[in-house]
């Protein structure tokens, strides 16, 4: 039964058919192979619960967020500001990079929309300051893949609703390793600029009044920010509602701005659907397809089969670790996790690993995945944001940030507590 | 967009250039219902924060809202091929057997969706036989927001015949390109292109 499972998948993917039809299609066809009773009929229920749940609702809302505070022009004077706090490191506004997408991360819970947006600001200053270009496009890419870490997250929401874990706890625990692998990207670039000066690039000229007169161009971010995830955690409103609460932010932002008009709103509002019925229909696929499976005790036999293997869960953590990797360089992110998760969390569980904890060690595996070839896709956004060149010095500079998303993952198996400890404190 | 407005087919080009720009009005309607479910969210939060009176059934009406947004979206998205395709494989086809491959993958699509729709209906009907009404204050007939729910997934099934149409009729007069543009995997590459080109547009062209 696996065995038939795993090869009609391959074979439903490999025809490249839309993943959400194709995990459907895998539960129309295990039916009538290994059950009794018509539950393909159940994909009517399944498909409307699936579609009117509020949490759910999220998703929408979080995608309209980013495209309307994307729209605003923040970004601009977010990254002067953050070139001049942080540019004195050895290797320059590679800092302000990373700084700037951790910022954009916590307002935006999108990791492509992150890379798109400091890139477009940040490149034409590699040549202007003779930056390593390689160095500079990798920390783009990966800087950009924190916006799927830090709070708000569309990723973490998905996670939430397919392994039944707090949405609230997991973007709690996302902030910690979010903060640390940023802190992590950095020191990289650090490292990386000790040891060869000359990929630093020339300094940037900032003083200490005109540090503090740019802090007035955070405002906004960190507004949204503790709008969105304040209002959680002060008990006010559900993921959802705080999701609700940040677009009418973000539309005054942008009103303020002088950026909200007729087209703006239209623009953000279609990109907003485009993208969400393409998650949705790869979730009712998946919620279909889940049910097949454990009507007809595939699930069951899977997690017990995997389990029977008698592997430590130290190692079974490796092996995952490995298989997102692999996974990682030829799926797309959201398919893969929305296919996997329901499958491998819980087998994981089922060995004693906490589902939130599980959950942002999966993101960042899903991180690493934006960022390797050859489908990375923040790398084909960093890629075709600078026009010339050769893809291969974003692969190259993307190298270093992906040993430092397995530092992490390390760090997080020896010190739980990274994601933990705010989830237990405060949940 | 209006992809077959050049070719031979005349007819069944102008149809799909009609499905499209209707499929194109259902989206911003489909956004507007998101929108309206933020703000009335929001005004609810507000209401019960400061008034401590709920306005309630927001999370009923925005999960509705959700649902019907959702199934008039897919028919844009499907035509705009925004659907996520794993081209692991396809990606080193030649041109002929990729077209075919595109071919069987939207006839594959279409048969999932005829059969969540005839599935669908049976929901929708049965909250109609039944007159269900949701278990909630406001105590909706389920059956209104199901159908409109159900409307947009006919409309995404005629969308998917009529895309079915033309490519059969292009693979089989060896229009290979027309059957790229109707329904091939958009590459990684275009979809970064399109991402990228957005990214710039938004903070370039509109900062004026």
């Amino acid at each position: 039964m696996i065995a038939t499972a795993m090869i009609a998948l391959l074979v439903l993917l490999g025809l490249s058919i839309p993943v959400g039809a194709a995990l459907g299609l895998l539960g129309l066809l295990l039916d009538p192979l290994y059950s009794m009773l018509p539950l393909t009929r159940a994909i009517g229920e399944i498909s409307w619960g699936t579609s009117n749940e509020f949490l759910l609702v999220a998703i929408p809302l979080f995608i309209l967020l980013g495209e309307i505070l994307l729209r605003s022009g923040m970004a601009e004077k977010m990254y002067g500001s953050m070139s001049l706090w942080l540019s004195w490191l050895p290797g320059g506004l590679m800092h302000a990079n990373i700084g700037a997408s951790a910022l954009f991360a916590a307002t935006s819970g999108s990791s492509v929309a992150t890379a798109a947006t400091v890139g477009t600001v940040a490149i034409p200053q590699i040549k202007k300051q003779g930056y390593n270009e390689s160095l500079f496009l990798g920390s783009l890419a990966a800087g950009g893949t924190l916006g799927i870490l830090i709070p708000p997250s569309i990723n973490l929401v998905i996670y939430g609703v397919l392994t039944n874990t707090s949405v609230p706890k997991l973007y709690l625990a996302g902030i910690i390793p979010g903060l640390a692998l940023a802190g992590l990207f950095m020191a990289a670039i650090v490292l990386a600029c000790i040891v060869r000066p000359a990929w630093g690039g020339r300094k940037v000229d900032s003083r200490w009044e005109k540090r503090f007169a740019s802090l007035v161009h955070l405002v906004p971010p960190l507004g949204i920010f503790l709008l969105v995830v304040g209002s959680i955690y002060a008990g006010i409103a559900t993921p959802t509602e705080a999701a609700a609460l940040g677009v009418v932010g973000a539309l005054i932002l942008a009103a303020f701005q002088r950026r909200l008009t007729f087209t703006m709103l239209r623009d953000a509002l279609e990109g907003t659907m485009k993208s969400t019925a393409m998650i949705m229909l790869i979730v009712i696929g998946a919620a279909f397809l889940n049910f097949i499976m454990s009507a007809i005790g595939l699930t069951n036999l899977l997690t017990s089969t995997i389990s029977g293997l008698g592997v430590s869960p130290l190692w079974m953590l490796v092996i995952l670790v490995v298989f997102y990797l692999v996974l990682g360089c030829f799926m797309e992110t959201l398919a893969m996790m929305i296919t996997t998760i329901p499958i491998v969390t819980p087998i994981m569980i089922a060995l004693g690993f906490d589902p939130v904890w599980l959950g942002i060690v999966i993101i960042i595996l899903v991180e690493c995945a934006l960022i390797t070839p050859p489908v990375g896709l923040n790398l084909f956004v960093v890629q075709s944001l600078r026009k010339s060149g050769s893809m291969n010095d974003v692969m190259l500079g993307s190298f270093p940030f992906v040993i430092m998303m397995l530092i992490m993952i390390a760090l997080l198996t020896i010190v739980p507590g990274l994601a933990l400890w705010l989830p237990t404190a405060f949940g | 967009m209006n992809a077959n407005s050049t070719d031979s087919y005349g007819v069944l080009g102008r149809l799909l250039h009609g499905a499209t720009i209707l499929s194109r009005v259902a989206m911003w309607v489909a956004g507007g219902l998101t929108l309206a479910s933020a703000l009335y969210i929001t005004a609810d939060v507000l209401a019960r924060g400061l008034l401590h009176v709920p306005l309630g059934g927001a999370d009923e009406l925005s999960g509705y809202a959700f649902a019907i947004s959702i199934s008039w979206a897919l028919s844009f998205a499907t035509l705009q091929r925004a659907n996520i395709r794993i081209d692991a494989l396809y990606q080193y086809l030649p041109t002929r057997l990729s077209a075919v491959v595109d071919w069987l993958a939207l006839v594959l699509m279409g048969v999932f969706i005829a059969y969540w729709t005839r599935y669908a209906f049976d929901v929708a009907g049965a909250s109609w036989a039944n007159q269900s009404a949701a278990n909630t204050v406001l105590a909706t007939p389920l059956w209104i927001p199901q159908f409109l729910w159900i409307a947009g997934l006919v409309w995404l099934c005629i969308v998917l015949a009529l895309m079915l149409i033309r490519s059969a009729v292009a693979l089989v007069t060896g229009d290979y390109e027309t059957v790229k543009r109707v329904c091939g995997v958009r590459s990684t590459q275009e979809e970064a292109e399109a991402e990228a080109e957005a990214g710039e547009r938004l903070v370039r062209g509109e900062a004026q």
